[in-house]
């Protein structure tokens, strides 16, 4: 059973290996294609309505883009929880250790993850976005505007939206360990503090709601100039994924396995 | 070869192992013994540097793991064998870990019928029975072809043939000049496994030496002599009772146990008294004797015995 040492080929691993290994392990549990047809379902609902509340109560044109876009702030969860349970599953199980057994330097392993959850998200996000708009094209029944390039912006703009949001839900989930904890952590930053914010309203809170994640976000997304030009809105979303990801990484290394 | 050198790991107030240094070497089967509690498990999670030391150093051919280009393909270990997903095969769990260390992936199918799985291949691994986690974890340990092997307690759960099996592997892995480190509390076992020991009780190191010499040196370790005449018995007792340090014990049917003293020495007695003898024979300690009265003072749970 045991092979020829002179044959050993010696390639593989490394962050490719690492990277392989992820993408395989995401794909052979079905937990990853539930979530994927959430996020898909989730979209198409969710754009119908947006699409049919702006045809019924007569809204002024918009570009049908903005309904995918909107969509999201649902849409992202089924993401998040893909990314969050290729780390929080790992510590459940036990197999976290297995993981760094095959990979144990912890800035790759932890690398592996984020960029494996960083790339489904990024193409799901486009597919998302270009379903999401198909549908709300059809419901808007003319209360909508296209115009190519602008919908070309915003598909691309949501596959890196969503992408980061992933990056950020990997890093809580190695810093929090429990799907609970990393679940609550998401929702508090992603949904909930915006809708607080802005509920109590004020100039300070209106200006912490503008840098955080969610609400650059959309902004970036939408193409809006206000609060932030999209390019200074995305570097905040990329500055939250980048906190996230070293904040994840130092209790990795910090604690042990 | 694996070699720790003061390897220390502390939670706080506690010390699970203390400054433990050895070398475990190739080539033959190194048992790691101790009880509950004693920080075996720790000490191989520090090797796999999975935990962090509190101090000192564990390397793996003079490298730490963290530092091994393809480390499956250096060191096979099989510490939880129930630490992974459940939801998965157990091809694609191999398959996963071939991917992250560039195996080829004909290796997991070669390793799935080594430890005769193949038939369940494909079948999702939370379904397994405690000895199918344990072939899967010793596939996983194999994938790699590795010189060292690290095994925690493989043999938990295990049918007798599963036991046998895992035996012969182990000897075979090492027979091959590999390194091989392996735990287990069924010291009947251990005894035709291992070749050299090493126990620790409370993070500290008992003893590291030969199989042989462990049960040699114990004070279980005993002769019996078999007298036809029941002179020649009082004779033969009452000159050995002479001797410092010699007990004898009757053993009943003509034969008498004797502690403190070699089969050579007692033979050479019968001789000399001119005492017919019947058979003469070293009644070995079991290495579960061996071990109890090592670990008597270390044992973390123990139980007292609650008087009558």
């Amino acid at each position: 059973m045991t092979r020829d040492r002179g044959t050993r080929e010696h390639h593989g691993g490394g962050l490719r290996g690492a990277i392989a290994a992820e993408w395989t392990k995401l794909w052979t549990v079905r937990t990853t294609y539930v979530c994927v047809i959430a996020a898909f379902a989730f979209m198409a609902v969710f754009t119908f309505y947006y699409g049919s509340i702006a045809r019924i109560n007569d809204h002024p044109l918009q570009p049908v883009g903005n309904a995918p876009v909107a969509a999201l702030v649902l849409v992202q969860y089924p993401l998040a929880v893909l990314a969050m349970t290729s780390v929080t599953s790992e510590y459940t199980t036990g197999s976290a250790r297995t993981t760094l057994q095959w990979v144990p330097l912890r800035h790759r392993a932890h690398l592996a993850k984020a960029v494996v959850a960083a790339v489904v998200a990024l193409v799901l996000g486009f597919a998302l976005g270009v379903v999401g708009m198909a549908v709300a094209w059809v419901v808007f029944d003319g209360h909508a505007t296209f115009a190519v390039a602008e919908a070309v912006y915003q598909v691309l703009a949501m596959g890196a939206y969503l992408a980061l949001v992933s990056v950020i839900a990997i890093g809580v989930s190695f810093a929090l360990r429990a799907a609970a904890g990393v679940l609550a952590v998401l929702f508090f930053s992603l949904t909930a503090s915006p809708i607080m914010l802005v509920g109590l309203g004020g100039e300070v809170l209106s200006r912490i709601n503008e840098f955080l994640p969610q609400t650059a976000g959309s902004g970036f997304m939408l193409g809006d100039a206000e609060p932030h030009p999209p390019l200074v809105a995305f570097l905040i979303v990329v500055a939250w994924a980048g906190i996230t990801h070293f904040a994840g990484l130092a209790v990795l290394r910090e604690r042990d396995a | 070869m694996i070699t720790l050198r003061g390897l220390t790991k502390r939670y706080g107030d506690t010390t699970a192992v203390d400054g433990l240094t050895l070398d475990v070497e190739s080539g033959r089967v190194t048992g790691f013994l101790g009880p509950n509690g004693a920080g075996k498990s720790t000490t191989m999670r520090m090797i796999l540097g999975l935990d962090h030391p509190s101090a000192g150093t564990a390397h793996i051919d003079g490298k730490p793991y963290a530092s091994l280009r393809h480390p499956v393909r250096e060191v096979g270990a099989l510490l939880d064998a129930k630490a992974l997903h459940p939801a998965r095969t157990a091809r694609n769990h191999l398959l996963a870990m071939a991917r992250s260390n560039g195996v080829p992936t004909r290796r997991v199918d070669e390793v799935l019928a080594a430890v005769g799985l193949a038939s369940v291949a494909r079948k999702r691994a939370g379904g397994f029975s405690l000895g199918m986690f344990q072939r899967l974890g010793i596939a996983g340990a194999l994938l790699g072809d590795p010189r060292v092997l690290i095994f925690d307690e493989p043999i938990n759960g295990l049918d007798l043939d599963g036991v046998r099996w895992v035996r012969g592997l182990v000897r075979s892995l090492a027979a091959e000049g590999r390194t091989v480190l392996l735990s287990s509390h069924l010291m009947s076992e251990m005894q035709l496994t291992a070749d050299r020991l090493v126990v620790i009780g409370r993070g500290r190191l008992l003893a590291d030496k030969p199989m042989a010499d462990m049960l040699a040196e114990s004070s279980r370790a005993a002769v019996r002599a078999h007298l036809p005449r029941p002179d020649d018995l009082r004779l033969l007792t009452d000159r050995l009772r002479a001797r410092p340090g010699v007990e004898v014990a009757p053993a009943g049917d003509g034969a008498i146990h004797v502690r403190g003293a070699t089969v050579a020495e007692v033979g050479d007695l019968a001789h000399e008294l001119g005492v017919r003898l019947h058979g003469l024979h070293a009644a070995g300690a079991s290495l579960e004797e061996a071990y109890l009265e090592l670990t008597a003072d270390s044992v973390e749970y123990g139980t007292k015995e609650v008087g009558a």
